[in-house]
C-alpha cells in the first residue's frame, strides 16, 4: 500500500518535473540592477542639446505627465530579460551591449543615463512582474525590451497604461505589433518579414524544392518555421516535413533520422542557436549528409561557427548585421575591451541591443526639457511619439525608421553562409 | 513489519476498478501490438536504414540512462529515498571530464612525424581513461558530501523530508554549476580517433548507417561497469554488508556492521556511477553546461522505477528500455518526435497498472517498508 502511493507520488514528482522543465527553466527571481559604467569615456553627444530654455518652474502640460529626474538621480533605461536560468546569456549580452550604448550616450544636461536590467526568466509571468517593478519607478522613463517573445507580451499593456515607450532589440513574434500597441516599438526585424524573405531565398536562390522545417515549439521559432512554411508551399515548393523537438535535450538523432529517410535538400530551422549547434552536429551521422542546413537570427553568431566547427560548413544563417562598418567596428573593439567576449558569442542580438537602447536615448535627449529648478522633466506622451516617430536614425544595424505600428527595422535580412569557419554575406 | 497509513480493508480480488484498468491496458497494448505489425509489415513508413539509426541511438541512450538509474536504485536500495540531486551529479563528472580533456589537449606531445600533436591525440586511450577517473572521481566525492550536508542530518526525518533536501540541492547544484563555469554551452573536444559522427558504415536496406565509435565505447564501458558493479554487490565483503543495511539497518549494526559508513559508501559508488554517465555523455553528445544532468536525471529516475526501483538488474533493463522506447516509439505511433516522452511515460504508466513494482519487481524483503 505504502509503496503504490511512494510511486504515484513519485509520478507527480516527474510529471512536474517535467512540466518545469518544458518551460522556462528559469526562476523569476530578481537580479541585482546593474550600474551604469560610468568610468568609461563619455562620447560627445552628437544630437542637439536639450532646450534648456524653460522658465523657472516648469509646467508640465504632457497629456499622461512627466518624468521628473532630481538632481543626483540618474535617467533609468529599463530592460527585462532572462538574466539566470537556462537562457541567461541572452540577457547577459544584451544587457552588456546596451550598457555601451548608455556610456556612449554620455550625459545629458549633467544628468547620466543608466541601464537597469531585471530578471524577468523569459517567461510571461516574469515579464509581467518586471513590468510592474519598472511602471512603480518614477525614474524609469523607457524599456530597451524585453528580450523574449512571450516576456514582452506580458509585459506591453503594462507599460501601455504607464506610458513608457519600448524598444525591443529581438523580441520578433509578429502579433506583437498586431495588437495596435502605442509604446511597442522593435529594431530587429520580424519573423513574418524574416520567414517570407527567408523562403524566397530558399526558393529562387538557392533553387531548392523540398526542404523540411523543424521548430523548437517557442513563440519566436514556431511562428517563424510555420511562416516559412507557409511561404514556401505558395511559391511551389514541397514542405516534406514540420516537426517540433523538444528544446534543452542533447540528442536529436532520432528525428534527423526520420528526416533523412524523406531526403530534403534543406532544413530549416526555427530556434535558437543551443539546439541548432546540436542539430548540425548529428546531422551527418543520422544521415542527412547532403541536406543543407538554413537557420533563422536566432542560430547566426560565433557560438555557432565555434561549436558546429567542420559540421557547419556549409549551413545558412540570417542576420540583421550588415557589413562592418566604422560604427560598428568601432563598437565591436569596446564590446571586446569591456567584457573580454567577441560581441555575437554570447548571443546574436549584440548589435540590435546597441541600436535599442541609442534609439531610445536618442528620443529622450529629444524632448527633455530642463526646469529652471533644477529638474529634468520629460514628457511622457512627447517621448512614446518620439520614439515612435524615428526617422532615418543610423543605427550599426542600418537605418532605423519605425512606421506606424512600431516595426523599425527598415533593412531586410541579411543570409550568410558558413564557409571555413566565417559567416561570409551568401550570394543575393 | 508492515506498516500502512491505510487502514487495512480487505478487498475483493476483482473490484471494479481493477478490471477496467485491465480491459484498458489490454486493449491499448493490442493497439501498439497493431501499430508495431502495421509499421514493419502492413504499411512501412521508414526503410529498415532509419529503424536501425533509430535503434542503435535508442540503445546508446539507453545505456547511459542505465548507468543513472543504477546510481538511483542503488541509493533507493539502501536509504529508501529518491537522490534527485543524481543529475547534478552526472554534470560534475561531465565538466571533470571537459577539463581533463582541455588540459590535455594544451600539453604538446610532438612526435618526429608530427610536430605539432598534443598529448589527447598522441595518447587517446590514456587520455579517455584520465578523463574518466577524474570524472568519476569529482562525482564521486559531490555524492559524498552531498549525502553529508544534504541527507545524514534528516536520517531520521519522515520520508518527505530528504525529498524536498534532495530537490533544494538539486537545484543548489546547478546554480553552483553556473555560477563556477559560467552558462555557455560547451563542446567536449574529443581525441580524433574518436570523433564525434564517425563510426563503422554499414549498408542497411537503402541507406548507409554509422554506428558511432563513440555509442560503442559507451556500451562497452556501461556494460563492464554494470558487470563489475554486480560481482561487487554480490561477491565481495562490502557489497554483503551494503545488502545487509539493505535488508535491516538495526540488525545490521548489530551485527557490527558500520551502517553510515556503508551508506557513505553507496553514496561514493553511486557519484562514480554517474560520473562515468556524464564523462560518457560527453563524449558521445558532446555538450556540457550546467543544466545538461537534468534531463537525463529525470528519465533515468523514470528508468529506475520503470525496471524496479532498488533492483539492479531491473534499471539496466529498464534504462534500455526507455532509451529504445523514445527513439523508436514515436516512428511506430506515426506521431511527432517532440511527443517521444508521452509515449515513454504511457508506458511506464501501463507496466505499473500490470506490475506496480515494475518490470523486474523489487527483489529486496517487504520488511523495510
Amino acid at each position: 500500500m505504502f509503496k503504490r502511493l511512494l510511486f504515484v507520488t513519485s509520478l507527480l514528482v516527474v510529471a512536474s518535473m517535467l512540466l518545469a522543465a518544458c518551460g522556462s527553466a528559469a526562476t523569476p527571481t530578481t537580479a541585482p540592477a546593474v550600474e551604469a559604467p560610468t568610468s568609461a569615456p563619455a562620447v560627445a553627444a552628437t544630437e542637439a542639446p536639450a532646450q534648456a530654455t524653460a522658465p523657472a518652474a516648469y509646467e508640465c502640460k504632457d497629456a499622461i505627465g512627466c518624468a521628473v529626474i532630481k538632481p543626483g538621480e540618474t535617467i533609468k533605461i529599463g530592460m527585462g530579460a532572462p538574466m539566470t536560468g537556462d537562457n541567461a546569456q541572452f540577457g547577459v549580452d544584451i544587457s552588456q551591449g546596451q550598457k555601451i550604448a548608455v556610456s556612449d550616450a554620455g550625459d545629458l544636461n549633467g544628468f547620466k543615463f543608466e541601464l537597469v536590467a531585471e530578471d524577468d526568466g523569459g517567461t510571461a509571468e516574469g515579464g509581467a512582474a518586471v513590468a510592474n517593478k519598472f511602471v512603480s519607478d518614477p525614474t524609469v522613463v523607457a524599456i530597451a525590451g524585453h528580450i523574449f517573445s512571450g516576456a514582452t507580451g506580458a509585459a506591453i499593456p503594462i507599460y501601455e497604461k504607464a506610458g513608457l515607450p519600448m524598444m525591443s532589440p529581438s523580441a520578433t513574434n509578429p502579433a506583437l505589433t498586431a495588437s495596435g500597441s502605442k509604446v511597442f516599438n522593435r529594431v530587429v526585424f520580424t519573423d513574418a518579414a524574416q520567414g517570407k524573405f527567408a523562403a524566397t531565398y530558399m526558393f529562387n536562390t538557392l533553387k531548392v524544392t523540398k526542404i523540411a522545417v523543424l521548430h523548437d515549439g517557442s513563440t519566436y521559432g514556431q511562428g517563424l518555421a510555420q511562416v516559412t512554411n507557409d511561404e514556401f508551399t505558395k511559391l511551389g515548393g514541397e514542405v516534406l516535413a514540420f516537426q517540433a523537438i523538444t528544446p534543452g535535450e542533447s540528442d536529436y538523432s532520432s528525428i534527423l533520422a526520420s528526416l533523412a529517410s524523406k531526403n530534403p535538400e534543406v532544413l530549416y530551422f526555427g530556434g535558437y542557436v543551443a539546439e541548432a549547434v546540436v542539430l548540425v552536429n548529428q546531422m551527418k551521422a543520422a544521415g542527412l549528409t547532403n541536406t543543407i542546413f538554413f537557420g533563422d537570427d536566432g542560430t547566426y553568431g560565433q557560438d555557432f561557427l565555434d561549436r558546429t566547427a567542420a559540421n557547419g560548413e556549409g549551413s545558412y544563417s540570417t542576420s540583421l548585421i550588415p557589413a562592418s562598418t566604422p560604427a560598428k567596428d568601432k563598437f565591436d573593439a569596446a564590446y571586446l575591451a569591456a567584457y573580454q567576449t567577441p560581441p555575437g558569442k554570447l548571443s546574436p542580438y549584440t548589435w540590435t541591443a546597441y541600436d535599442s537602447a541609442a534609439v531610445l536615448i536618442a528620443a529622450v535627449k529629444s524632448v527633455a526639457v530642463l526646469g529652471g529648478d533644477g529638474n529634468l522633466y520629460i514628457p511622457r506622451q512627447a517621448l512614446i511619439d518620439a520614439v515612435r516617430g524615428t526617422k532615418d536614425y543610423q543605427g550599426l544595424s542600418g537605418l532605423i525608421s519605425c512606421d506606424a505600428v512600431g516595426e523599425c527595422s527598415s533593412s531586410g535580412p541579411t543570409f550568410y553562409v558558413d564557409k571555413g569557419g566565417k559567416w561570409e554575406a551568401a550570394a543575393k | 513489519m508492515t506498516v500502512s497509513i491505510t487502514p487495512q480493508v480487505h478487498r475483493s480480488k476483482f473490484g471494479v476498478y481493477q478490471v477496467v484498468q485491465t480491459i484498458l491496458g489490454v486493449l491499448f497494448s493490442i493497439y501498439l501490438l497493431w501499430r508495431i505489425y502495421d509499421v514493419f509489415f502492413g504499411h512501412p513508413s521508414y526503410g529498415p536504414d532509419t529503424w536501425a539509426r533509430f535503434a542503435i541511438s535508442g540503445i546508446i541512450l539507453g545505456s547511459v540512462y542505465a548507468l543513472i538509474a543504477i546510481g538511483y536504485t542503488l541509493v533507493y536500495g539502501i536509504l529508501f529515498m529518491i537522490n534527485f540531486a543524481h543529475g547534478e551529479i552526472m554534470m560534475i563528472g561531465a565538466f571533470g571530464g571537459y577539463f581533463v580533456f582541455e588540459a590535455l589537449k594544451n600539453i604538446p606531445a610532438p612526435t618526429a612525424l608530427e610536430p605539432n600533436l598534443n598529448f589527447l591525440n598522441a595518447h587517446p586511450i590514456i587520455s579517455v581513461f584520465f578523463a574518466f577517473v577524474i570524472g568519476m572521481a569529482l562525482a564521486a566525492l559531490s555524492g559524498y558530501f552531498l549525502e553529508q550536508i544534504a541527507y545524514r542530518p534528516l536520517r531520521g526525518a519522515p520520508r518527505l523530508v530528504p525529498l524536498i533536501s534532495a530537490v533544494g540541492a538539486s537545484i543548489f547544484l546547478q546554480n553552483a554549476g553556473q555560477l563556477l563555469f559560467g552558462s555557455q554551452r560547451r563542446d567536449y573536444t574529443n581525441p580524433v580517433i574518436l570523433s564525434r559522427g564517425a563510426g563503422w558504415n554499414i549498408k542497411i536496406g537503402a541507406g548507409i548507417v554509422t554506428v558511432p565509435y563513440t555509442g560503442i565505447l559507451t556500451l562497452v564501458l556501461t556494460l563492464i561497469i554494470l558487470v563489475s558493479l554486480y560481482l561487487l554487490v554480490q561477491k565481495s565483503r562490502m557489497g554483503r554488508a551494503m545488502r545487509a543495511v539493505a535488508e535491516n539497518k538495526t540488525s545490521a549494526s548489530l551485527m557490527g556492521i558500520d551502517v553510515d559508513g556503508i551508506i557513505s559508501r553507496t553514496f561514493l559508488l553511486s557519484g562514480a556511477l554517474a560520473g562515468a554517465a556524464g564523462v560518457m555523455w560527453g563524449i558521445h553528445l558532446g555538450l556540457v553546461y550546467y543544466f545538461v544532468g537534468f534531463i537525463p536525471g529525470i528519465k533515468a529516475f523514470t528508468a529506475a522505477v520503470l525496471g524496479g526501483i532498488g533492483n539492479l538488474p531491473g534499471a539496466m533493463l529498464g534504462g534500455l528500455f526507455l532509451g529504445l522506447v523514445e527513439s523508436l516509439g514515436p516512428g511506430i505511433m506515426g506521431i511527432d518526435f517532440q511527443l517521444k516522452d508521452v509515449i515513454a511515460f504511457t508506458i511506464l504508466v501501463l507496466v505499473l497498472i500490470f506490475r506496480p513494482t515494475g518490470i523486474l519487481g523489487e527483489v529486496l524483503s517487504e520488511d523495510k517498508v
